[in-house]
This record gives C-alpha cells, sequence and structure tokens, in this order.
C-alpha cells in the first residue's frame, strides 16, 4: 500500500490525550489520591560513601511516622531495570541500602498522614555513618586497597566476587584491527568528552501504593513500563503477580530516566504494607536530581581509513563513569543501548542530507575561520540514528527481552477500543497507535478510542525505550487489529449475503463511520456500526482480539541536523539560530507530532552540547548544583531557534517490516545534536571542541589561544591524520 | 545536611497574616517582632523557608495592602513595593523615560516570577545578583523606610550592606522608592549575562550617561553579581565625565569596571569570565546609553 492511499496514517490529526493534557484535567502520578492515604518522605544519604553504624527512628515513631529501614525490606538484592534476561542482570540494590553508595541514596523511608509530618519525622532520624573513601574517578576506584562500594554482584542466582572495584568488563571485537590499521592510508586518534546530564523530566517521579484487603496491592507509579514494575515488585515483596496490579496513568516525561523501576516506587510499596495505609511519595526535584543522571563518559577513539575515506578500522575505549554504585545513579538517557543486529530494507539518508542542505543552504556556509567580526554564523551538520527496538538480539549473544501486545475491542456502537499497557512518554506514541487500528480496520480516527488500563487488564508490554513504541508497539496493534477486521468481515459476509474476499471497509468521514461493502454490489453495504449493533441484538459476542509480538528486526531510525549557530566572540556565548531536521521514520504516522519530537530533540541535544553538565564535586561526590534545578542549565524556548527557523522534514521511505511501513523516531531525534552543534562552532570560528559542554568560557579560552597563534594546541589535542608508514 | 533540603514542602509551622492597611501591618510587625518575616511576592522567601534558611513564627503578607501597590509619575517615579516587576515592565512612563529599569524588570527570570516577584522584595532580599538594584542605582533611586512612627529616605546606594543584608532596622517596612526625573539628554541601558535565559546572571550592569553634545557631562555605571552588593562604580565613572563619549573612552571605563570588581568563582561563572563579560557588557551598555541620550535629546 502506497503512503497515499491511507487515511488515518499520515494526517496531522490533534491527539486524542490533547485537550485533557492542554485543560490539565490529564491524572499523571502526582495528581493520584486515595482515600486514607499518608505521605511518604525518603531519608537519603548525605555522603558519598558511608557505612551505617546505626539508626534512630524511634523519635519518628513518636510522632506518629512509620519508617522502612533496611531491616524492614526484603535483602534479596535485585536489578531495577529488568530489560535483560538473567544470564546478564547484575543484582545489587534493595529498596533501601545497607550502606551509603551515593550522595542522595534512598536509606529509610518515612510515612506519615501529612507531607509536613513526614518530613518533620525524617528530620529526627539519627544516623550514625562511619564515612568511607569518596570514590569519583575510574582510577581511584581500582587502584589497591580502594574501598570496595560492593563486596559481590548476584549474577543469575551467583554471588560474584568484585576486585578492583570492576564487576564486569565487556570487551567486542570484530574482524583484524591489526591488519585494518596496517592496511590504513590514515590513522586519527582523538579524545572526547561528554558531561553529566540530569533528565529534567517534568513530572516529579511518583508512587501511590493502596494495599488491598486480599494481601495484594494496587500501584500508581511514574514508570516506562507498568508490566515491570509489577514483575519487580512481586519479586521484591513475595506476591502472586494477580495480587499486584499497576496503573496506566499518563507520564510527565522521562527521557529514558523511567526505564528502570524508580527507586522510590518499592519503598512506598514498602511504607503502605507496614503501615496498612495507602502512602504516596512524590519526590523533589532535588532528590530527583540525585537519583538519576546521563553519564558522563570519556571516549578514546583510533579510526583507519582509505585515501577515499573508507573507514576500514576502528578501535574505542569508552569509559562511562556509570559511578552507579558511587556518587551517582541511574540510567542512561534514553533506553538501554540495543546490542542487537539490524537489517536495513530501508534508507532515506540521501533524501534527508540532500533535503537538508538545501533548507540550510548548506553551500553556503561559511569557511572555517574566514571571519573576523565579533558575531560570527555558522553551519553544522550531523546525522545518527537508533534502531527501533532492539530486535531479536539472540542474534549478537545478549538477550533482551523484547515484546508488545494489544487488545482491539469492536464496542457495541461500532466505535473501538485499544487496550495497551504500552507508555507514552508525552510524544504522543498512544495516539499514533490508534491511528494505526484505524486504519487497518478502515474506520475513521476518532472512532478508535485509548484505554485506561492496568497490568491485570492488559498484556504485557518491556517498556517504551529504543525507540521501539510505533515500530514494535504499532506492530503488536496492528496484529490484534488484523484479526479485529478478519472477524469483522467474517460476519459482514454471512449478514449482507457474500463472500468475505469480495467485501472492503473504508472511512466514510459523512457518516463518520467505516464502512463495510462490496465494491461490485453497491447495495450491499453496511456501516461497521451497523454491524457491531446487530451482532449485539442477536447476542452473537463480541468481537475482540488479544495479540502479542515481537518485531525480529530493528531497522534504524535516520536523522540528520543542519543547524546554524551565531558565536559571540566577545561573551563566549552561542545562539542556536535556525536547524533543519529530517527524519527517516518510514511512513510518518502523525507529521505534526513527528515533527514534535524532532524540535524536542533539538532542545534536548542543545542542553548536551551547549550548557548542561550536572558535576560533581570530586572530593565529596556532592551535585554542585546541589539538586537545584536553577542550577542544572536545562535550555528552554528562549534558547531555542524562533520555531518559523525551525524546519522538519520526512525522508519518503517504506519499512517494510514496520506497521504501515513506519520505524521508530524518538531516541534518534536527539542522537546527531552534539556533533551538529560542534560542527556549527567550527564552521564559525575555525576551533574544533572535543568536550561538551561547550561553555561560554571554553569558547573565549580556544579564542584567545587561536588569537595567541597557539594552533599547537590544537595539534595536541587532536592531531590531524597521520600518513601510515609503507 | 544540603541532602534534607528541598523546595517543594514547607515544612516548619508559622501563622499567616494578611493586614489591609499599612499601620496594621506595623503593629504586627511590631508585635511579633523579631522572628516574623513579611511577604511581598514570595519568590524568595517561599523558596528559603522551604529550604530551612529562614524560619519564621509569623509570616505577614502585604498583598492586601493597596498603598503598596503601584506607580506614580509625575516629576520623576515612585514605584509602591509590592509592585510586581511584570507591572513595571509593562508601565508607560518607564518605558518611556527609565530604559535601564525597565530593560532590568524584562531580563528578570520566567513569566511566572516576573508576576509574583516584586520590586520592594527584590530589594530587600538583598540579593547581589538582584536585576533591578543595578538599574536603580544608575537611575539614582532612593527607598523609603517607614515605621509607625517615623520616615526616612535611603539613597539605594547606601541601602545594601551585604549580601541578604540592608541597612533596614527592625520594624520597618520599606514601602517605595523614589526615582528622580531624568537629566535632559540621559540615556540609560541594562545588560545582563547569564547561562541561559531563565537564570539568575552571571554579571548585570547597568549604565545611565549624560550628554552634551559628544561630551558627557555625568554618569551612572552599578554592576550585580560582582561582589557581596550590587556595587556602583566609582572610578570608570571618573574617567568618563567631562570626556568624549567616543567608544574608545567606553572601552577605557569598561576596564577599570572589570579591575575594580570583587566577584568570585561560583557555580554560575568563574571570577575570569565575570571580569571579562562584566567589561563586555559595560563597554555595551554605555555604547546603547549613548546612542539613546541622542536620541532622547532630539526628541
Amino acid at each position: 500500500m502506497s503512503a497515499t492511499q491511507l487515511k488515518s496514517v499520515g494526517d496531522s490529526s490533534w491527539r486524542k490525550d490533547g485537550i485533557s493534557k492542554v485543560t490539565g484535567s490529564e491524572q499523571y502520578a502526582p495528581d493520584i489520591s486515595v482515600d486514607r492515604m499518608w505521605y511518604g518522605r525518603v531519608l537519603r544519604s548525605p555522603h558519598a560513601h558511608a557505612r551505617i553504624v546505626s539508626v534512630d527512628t524511634s523519635a519518628a515513631e513518636a510522632m506518629g511516622a512509620v519508617c522502612l529501614t533496611f531491616a524492614d525490606v526484603p535483602q534479596t538484592r535485585y536489578n531495577e531495570r529488568i530489560v535483560s534476561t538473567p544470564p546478564c542482570l547484575y543484582r545489587d540494590r534493595t529498596v533501601v541500602a545497607d550502606k551509603a553508595r551515593h550522595v542522595g541514596e534512598a536509606l529509610v523511608g518515612v510515612a506519615a498522614p501529612t507531607e509536613e509530618l513526614a518530613e518533620k519525622a525524617l528530620r529526627s532520624i539519627k544516623i550514625e555513618y562511619e564515612v568511607l573513601q569518596v570514590i569519583t574517578t575510574i582510577e581511584q576506584a581500582q587502584k589497591d586497597g580502594a574501598d570496595p562500594v560492593h563486596d559481590t554482584v548476584l549474577l543469575n542466582g551467583e554471588d560474584k566476587p568484585i576486585i578492583n572495584n570492576v564487576a564486569v568488563q565487556r570487551t567486542i571485537d570484530v574482524g583484524d584491527t591489526v591488519k585494518g590499521f596496517a592496511e590504513s592510508d590514515f590513522v586519527i586518534e582523538r579524545s572526547f568528552k561528554t558531561g553529566r546530564i540530569y533528565h529534567a523530566q517534568m513530572e516529579p517521579k511518583t508512587v501511590i501504593c493502596q494495599p488491598e484487603a486480599d494481601g495484594g496491592i494496587t500501584v500508581w507509579a511514574s514508570t516506562q513500563s507498568i508490566h515491570n514494575t509489577r514483575i519487580l515488585l512481586g519479586q521484591i515483596y513475595g506476591l502472586p503477580l494477580n495480587k499486584v496490579n499497576v496503573k496506566k496513568v499518563a507520564l510527565g516525561g522521562a527521557f529514558g530516566s523511567s526505564i528502570q523501576m524508580n527507586s522510590v516506587t518499592p519503598i512506598g510499596v514498602g511504607l503502605a504494607l507496614k503501615s496498612g495505609h495507602p502512602v504516596k511519595i512524590a519526590t523533589t526535584r532535588e532528590e530527583d536530581m540525585h537519583d538519576h543522571v546521563r553519564y558522563p563518559s570519556e571516549i578514546k577513539l583510533k579510526l583507519g581509513m582509505k585515501k577515499d575515506g573508507t573507514l576500514i578500522a576502528g578501535e574505542m575505549h569508552a569509559f562511562e563513569f556509570k559511578l552507579k554504585q558511587y556518587v551517582g545513579l541511574g540510567g542512561t538517557f534514553w533506553g538501554q543501548g540495543p546490542a542487537s543486529k539490524c537489517i536495513i530494507r530501508s534508507d532515506g539518508v540521501p533524501e534527508l542530507l540532500k533535503t537538508g542542505a538545501e533548507l540550510i543552504n548548506w553551500d553556503k556556509r561559511p569557511k572555517p575561520g574566514s571571519q573576523t567580526g565579533r558575531m560570527r554564523r555558522g553551519i553544522g551538520m550531523a546525522r545518527g540514528f537508533h534502531t527501533s527496538g532492539v530486535g531479536h538480539a539472540k542474534a549478537s549473544g545478549a538477550e533482551m527481552i523484547d515484546y508488545s501486545g494489544a487488545i482491539v475491542k469492536l464496542n457495541e456502537d461500532g466505535t473501538v477500543d485499544l487496550i495497551q499497557s504500552l507508555m507514552d512518554h508525552g510524544g504522543g506514541t498512544n495516539h499514533a497507535i490508534s491511528k494505526i487500528v484505524a486504519e487497518e480496520l478502515g474506520v475513521p480516527n476518532h472512532m478508535v478510542g485509548i484505554s485506561p488500563c492496568d497490568t491485570r487488564t492488559s498484556l504485557y508490554d518491556v517498556t517504551t525505550h529504543a525507540t521501539r513504541g510505533i515500530y514494535a508497539g504499532g506492530a503488536a496493534a496492528l496484529k490484534a487489529a488484523k484479526a479485529v477486521k478478519e472477524q469483522i468481515i467474517d460476519w459482514a459476509a454471512r449478514v449482507l449475503d457474500v463472500l468475505p474476499e469480495s467485501l472492503v471497509i473504508e472511512p466514510d468521514q459523512e457518516l463518520g463511520q467505516g464502512v463495510i461493502y462490496c465494491p461490485n454490489l453497491a447495495e450491499r453495504r453496511m456501516t461497521v456500526g451497523d454491524l457491531a449493533r446487530y451482532l449485539h441484538l442477536n447476542s452473537l459476542g463480541t468481537i475482540s482480539s488479544s495479540q502479542s509480538m515481537r518485531q525480529v528486526n530493528c531497522p534504524p531510525a535516520y536523522v540528520s541536523y543542519y543547524v546554524d549557530v551565531e558565536v559571540d566572540t566577545d561573551t563566549g556565548q552561542i545562539h542556536s539560530r535556525r536547524a533543519a531536521l529530517g527524519s527517516d521514520c518510514g511512513t510518518v504516522v502523525n507529521p505534526a507530532l513527528a515533527s514534535g519530537q524532532l524540535i524536542g530533540g533539538l532542545s534536548k541535544g542543545q542542553g548536551y552540547a551547549l550548557t548542561e553538565d550536572n558535576q560533581w564535586d570530586p572530593v565529596t561526590g556532592e551535585l554542585a548544583s546541589k539538586g537545584f534545578w536553577v542550577d542544572g542549565k536545562t535550555p528552554s524556548i528562549s534558547e531555542s531557534p524562533l520555531v518559523a527557523d525551525i524546519e522538519t522534514h520526512f525522508a519518503h521511505t517504506y519499512e517494510p517490516t514496520g506497521p504501515f511501513g513506519a520505524k521508530g523516531l524518538g531516541e534518534a531525534a536527539k542522537n546527531p545534536a552534539a556533533a551538529a552543534f560542534a560542527n556549527a562552532v567550527y564552521s564559525a570560528l575555525g576551533i574544533r571542541f572535543y568536550e561538551l559542554p561547550i561553555t561560554p568560557e571554553k569558547v573565549l579560552a580556544a579564542l584567545a589561544e587561536q588569537a595567541a597563534g597557539k594552533t599547537a594546541r590544537a595539534a595536541r589535542q587532536a592531531p590531524a591524520p597521520v600518513p601510515v608508514a609503507e | 545536611m544540603y541532602m534534607n533540603t528541598n523546595t517543594r514542602i514547607v515544612s516548619p509551622e508559622f501563622d499567616f497574616i494578611q493586614p489591609k492597611t499599612l499601620a496594621e501591618a506595623f503593629s504586627l510587625l511590631e508585635e511579633h517582632g523579631a522572628t516574623a518575616k513579611l511577604l511581598a511576592g514570595g519568590t524568595d522567601l517561599l523558596v528559603q523557608m522551604k529550604m530551612e534558611r529562614q524560619q519564621p513564627s509569623h509570616v505577614i503578607s502585604l498583598a492586601k495592602v493597596k498603598e503598596l501597590e503601584g506607580i506614580k509619575a509625575g516629576d520623576g517615579l515612585t514605584i509602591g513595593a509590592t509592585t510586581s516587576i511584570s507591572a513595571i515592565s509593562k508601565s508607560a512612563p518607564v518605558k518611556a523615560r527609565y530604559a535601564a529599569l525597565r530593560e532590568a524588570c524584562n531580563a528578570y527570570s520566567t513569566v511566572s516570577v516576573m508576576l509574583m516577584g516584586t520590586i520592594g522584595g527584590n530589594l530587600c532580599n538583598a540579593s547581589p545578583a538582584a536585576d533591578t538594584a543595578p538599574a536603580l542605582l544608575v537611575h539614582d533611586a532612593s527607598v523609603i523606610l517607614k515605621t509607625a512612627k517615623a520616615t526616612r529616605k535611603v539613597p539605594l546606594k547606601d541601602f545594601f550592606t551585604g549580601p541578604g543584608k540592608t541597612v533596614m532596622q527592625p520594624g520597618e517596612i520599606l514601602t517605595a522608592i523614589e526615582l528622580p526625573e531624568p537629566a535632559r539628554g540621559s540615556g540609560s541601558a541594562f545588560l545582563k549575562i547569564s547561562r541561559v535565559v531563565a537564570d539568575i546572571s552571571q554579571v548585570c550592569a547597568a549604565v545611565m550617561l549624560v550628554r552634551d553634545g559628544d561630551k558627557i557631562t555625568d554618569c551612572r555605571i552599578a554592576l550585580g553579581s560582582v561582589g557581596p552588593t550590587p556595587v556602583r562604580m566609582k572610578h570608570a565613572v571618573g574617567a568618563l565625565i567631562g570626556q568624549r563619549g567616543t567608544p574608545e573612552a567606553f572601552d577605557a571605563a569598561a576596564e577599570i569596571v572589570a579591575r575594580d570588581i570583587t566577584p568570585i568563582t561560583d557555580v554560575r561563572a568563574t571570577e575570569k569570565y565575570r571580569r571579562h563579560v562584566a567589561r563586555i557588557i559595560v563597554r555595551d551598555a554605555l555604547l546603547t546609553a549613548w546612542q539613546r541620550a541622542a536620541e532622547g535629546a532630539a526628541k
């Protein structure tokens, strides 16, 4: 089917949750309140590394608060992120920690009838710490005699010792690099550094847990996967899954930071079970900023190439300062880092590059270093991709769980309910999937409603990560819609007394209904609503289908960035002035929302490139920002180019394995940002930067060196490609 | 222990009182003495209470005291202490005659903070980074401090004594800010450097110039975030008055400013960067104010 024949897929319709979101009536986890509800707070460690000698909660309990210490929680270790299977799942966490391993580590939960009382009670708790060595660098951690952060880690039921603070090492070798470098005409070596970024999702991470009379629990939580949250809570608290119900509520952004079960989720459950009250914990911005991070990294890269630029060898040493157990904590920004191989069957890159170049006037870009005035413009480009989902990861040896489910049912008036646990981060994934269902069923888009659901009433979905929402989750919904359509056609064939093969369904905008008809027998027609009523009034049952599916491929979603910056050489500030952002996401399900994803990616990417670096103090392990968002330096609309100066465009591709030819988009949307900005700054100034963020201070320092003619710096930090001796 | 600090929960208990008149406010202030705090817009006080940097027993809101709000233009300008930053930025007389103040108000954080925050609160909070302070300093503003019995007028240049500290005495309320009529042939400007727009300044600067032809006959320069208080720059001004208004003269004055200020390195900027951009924005502001002075004289 070509894109021009599509009815619902491809139009920029209003998202179904749009009105409720802009009027403030949408319910997010922080909006949930239940009867008899208490409020929880979490006491977090002020030390980066400390043993807990004693905890005295008596004063808090005297105030009427209930406390949850390490002694109160199950001692079995778990991994809060269960996208991988047990053979590669390292388990090192408990609900609250036995030892502080980073500033902000959750140590004691407190619940009380009001949040203010919980806060007071929390402050009355006395903890005696034995402060241990603060470890903030890889070198410190690996030194002989360094304090072990973890003594052991649990892998597949086996308690593995940790030597010199290294729990796991991974080496990936493909081909013969020695031979490759030997055959290279040029070899370049570079070092790169990236910043430490707070996800800055709008929603404060929240959990509400209601203990049920049957011993079960009902949970509302900020999460990217209600089912993984359920499985983990069941494992931790020894509850069968039919007694753990996690409700799907709107998610106010995550950017990957809720791929794991959030630290407050099991604490809220523990407090509810201990107190017998429903308990709500909504994190403060400050504790949230200590709770997850995009790791900073140092990358040493060596590339070998032929004279024509063909890359033939590469070597990369990447150190991510995960410091998960040292001073920071959390997940990578977007998803899990797919370990799988993909088959490329759609490639819009040439089109993206051509269109983007035209939109930004690439041919007229300034020659690097050619400008002399105070304000210098520069145009830079970069491209990137992310696989759509993780595909069939067994192919590369590391198994990742990756499947989605969906229930589609025809209501008694011909409308349709889509019941799917897949979380929408805010980009409109659920809306887009409802359009895929409408397209398949041949009904107008507004006929398909997105149902509220929970883990008890929906099928498993792994998590919305790795650019998989539409490609993998949409494919599962499409599978269910196909099965529903088949039943609709079968029943209609009987009612209309024609062969099923002769029937088609198409949306009729005037009727506002899907119409089932036989193209060569015009009088044999009925609406989907007519059929649904007929089935209902004759007690013939409900048409529905419940399907689960794994996408075996994970096609790359390509993105291209062309950005135009203005550098103020007096203040060192870099202003983002124009951008042309391109996406090859296959068939575009909803262009306006897809555009929004790209523009959002530009904003997040700009922060990563130019302003954000939420670093800790190397001596104390405290965040320099102390968790205050005013020092998070996240760009806002004020730092963005004017909307009129951001062009978005899409490649005209069709991914044969995707629902109606669609691939992913979300995580890919940000990937090229930092490189594009760095290239634009090079175009403006003739100076290369290899460290993020490119702050005004760094720009001024580099300009001063450039002015002093110290090109030696460039040579030192970034040696020119050197010819390899024959 | 900063890990317990947050900006959402007000955990200490306090009494909240809303007087309707200034007289009532004075008697409440007298009654509850040193443990009471006056609440204007709350954009600083509430955050400080949540962070437990302030733990007042009583919070006396000035929101209902009508006589404290509003802008009166005549010969000069009187701005009520609880007038919002947003109202000042939209005021016609401010727009026409007090460019530096208007630009300072426009550069003031986010829309919500501009709507809630007040000019009196901004001054009484006495942050070295207060955006309105350098602008008011170059407009030669004074503050009116009242008790139940007495009124005094203090030039703003003598008002700040340290970070968070002013000359205000217990029982006093800052009721208004008075700005004299700008001199004929004057022009002013305000510039601010911050990491992102919705941020506290790394450095901010305001300038005012009076020109007679190509001569500078009077000048004031004030900066924020470069020392313990918002500060007026004497040496640079001395170097400009009586000179011709040339880019070279402005550059030289800006260099004196960069030398005289006493910035620190903190999470927002290094001392080095602050000195560097102080020079840039003072120079740029002088050029703009000089241009405006010519335009003003032409009208």
